[in-house]
């Protein structure tokens, strides 16, 4: 399954962890959790929080 | 004509008696802002625009003023011409000439007359209505004194319509919950209802009669069907103006039902009581600065951002979340480097329908079961998920629209109108279409 699979620092070759990460905007400032290396730090940002909820984050806080 | 004080904006306006369009000039004086004009048949004018609430010149800062030879033919023979700076937002559309109130206040002032059949209705609609865009207003009279208004949203909705919102005094609306399954059943989209304050006597002085039990009761109806409802309170110089605060407290606790308040400063159109001197203005300032003391700052002007898809004297709009707590979370915030100016952009009226229809409209009940405010300490405004559905289901609105009449007629302001009254196969300024002379 998809979600089951390891997620491999290509940098430091160790597996990624959970980790909540800060996402500021316009003032405001939201968390979410992510994978993040836990070796170098290294926050692993999927496209669908990018172009989803980040993209609805922004939409709500900017002027119409 | 000379001017009693410093004259910061030229524009042109109408005489309040004759109606013809005549030269006007913003005057500051005492530091309160006024139009002065001179019709050379009637005299001179003068009324008040703005109290020094809030700094004028920031507050209009980017819309374009008047230049000279531009909208000449302003607002006679109006419809939407070439010259026009905005789209069509929305458009009211009257179907109905009949009310159940007789009100002190009322733009349309209507006949009484029989409504027109719905074939009729249709087919004006067929002419306005852009598929996947609209957003149709039904408006009278009132619009509920149609047994067949419920046929006349579903052929809305068949047309294309993208929102359906009903403009009512909501009398209907409490007494018939059959009517309101059938109004939701036939894709309407939310309801904007006049609700003028707290009390019944302030209901008495404005609309004749005590309604405010029966307010309560139509929002607990269109509830009940997953209608979203914005309250939209007339507001008038010693009737209710202090109840501004107070009718937001009543909004925020009837949340996610109530959609948010948009506050209409009155305006001296169709039916009046008098001739109107500056004590019985209550202008867009004024109004700002009574929101931000009678929430005792829990919204504060930062908030709170001029229209860009209307001139900014014409309305403003804040943004907000209601909390668990109560409170309300801030999303809009004057930001310095924000463009202002919206001339020419096609996609502001568009903008701005969006930005209403989300917020107005509610969120299918589904979506809102697992926001129920009973795991209130589970729940962070700043945890991105949890905002993201807090905003979906709690989004609530402060707007505010200020209608111009014939005493202080602004064509700079006219000229940028996006609220469209479809009459006799035309699409006009809303402000054009009721000015009537204030004799």
């Amino acid at each position: 399954m998809e979600e089951n699979r390891k997620m491999i620092c290509s940098k430091c070759n160790v597996a990624l962890e959970p980790a909540r990460a800060y996402f500021s905007y316009l003032n405001h400032s939201f968390h979410t959790d992510v994978l993040r290396c836990p070796e170098c730090g290294q926050p692993f940002i999927p496209e669908e929080l990018v172009k989803d909820r980040m993209a609805k984050v922004e939409m709500s806080l900017e002027d119409k | 004509m000379r001017f009693n004080g410093n004259v910061v904006r030229s524009t042109s306006s109408v005489c309040p008696v004759c109606l013809e369009r005549i030269d006007a000039r913003m005057v500051e004086r005492n530091g309160n802002i006024y139009m002065e004009k001179e019709c050379p048949r009637h005299g001179a004018f003068s009324t008040v625009v703005w109290k020094s609430g809030v700094d004028y010149s920031r507050w209009i800062e980017g819309a374009a003023p008047l230049g000279e030879g531009e909208n000449l033919k302003c607002p006679n023979n109006c419809g939407i011409c070439p010259e026009h700076r905005s789209k069509t937002c929305c458009v009211l559309f009257e179907v109905t000439e009949r009310c159940d109130l007789s009100c002190g206040f009322c733009f349309a002032n209507k006949s009484g007359a029989n409504d027109p059949p719905i074939d009729e209705l249709r087919a004006q609609m067929e002419r306005f209505i852009v598929k996947g865009e609209t957003l149709l207003q039904l408006s009278g009279g009132e619009p509920s004194m149609r047994d067949d208004l419920p046929d006349l949203v579903k052929e809305a909705k068949k047309l294309g319509c993208k929102y359906v919102q009903l403009n009512s005094n909501g009398i209907r609306l409490a007494e018939d919950t059959e009517y309101v399954r059938k109004l939701a059943e036939a894709g309407l989209s939310f309801v904007f209802m006049q609700f003028d304050g707290l009390n019944d006597e302030t209901y008495e002085k404005l609309r004749g009669r005590p309604l405010f039990a029966i307010k309560e009761r139509a929002i607990k109806n269109c509830a009940d069907h997953n209608l979203g409802v914005t309250l939209v309170p007339t507001v008038v110089p010693r009737i209710n103006t202090d109840e501004i605060g107070g009718i937001i407290s009543f909004a925020i606790k009837n949340s996610p039902a109530v959609r948010g308040v948009h506050f209409q400063p009155v305006t001296y159109s169709g039916r009046i009581p008098r001739r109107p001197a500056d004590r019985d203005r209550f202008t867009l300032d004024e109004l700002l600065t009574q929101i931000e003391r009678q929430t005792q700052g829990m919204i504060s002007i930062k908030n709170i951002l001029p229209s860009r898809c209307d001139h900014p004297m014409c309305g403003f709009h804040g943004d907000f979340v209601v909390q668990e707590d109560g409170t309300l979370y801030p999303l809009s915030e004057k930001n310095e480097n924000a463009q202002t100016c919206c001339c020419g952009h096609d996609s502001l009226a568009a903008r701005n329908r969006e930005f209403v229809a989300r917020r107005w409209q509610r969120e299918p009940l589904s979506n809102e079961c697992c926001l129920k405010d009973n795991n209130a300490a589970e729940h962070d405004i700043n945890d991105m998920e949890y905002f993201l559905e807090r905003v979906k289901s709690h989004g609530f609105t402060v707007t505010a629209m200020a209608f111009q009449d014939a005493g202080n007629l602004d064509i700079e302001r006219l000229r940028m109108c996006s609220l469209h009254v479809f009459k006799d196969g035309r699409l006009v300024p809303f402000c054009a279409n009721y000015l009537g002379p204030l004799c």
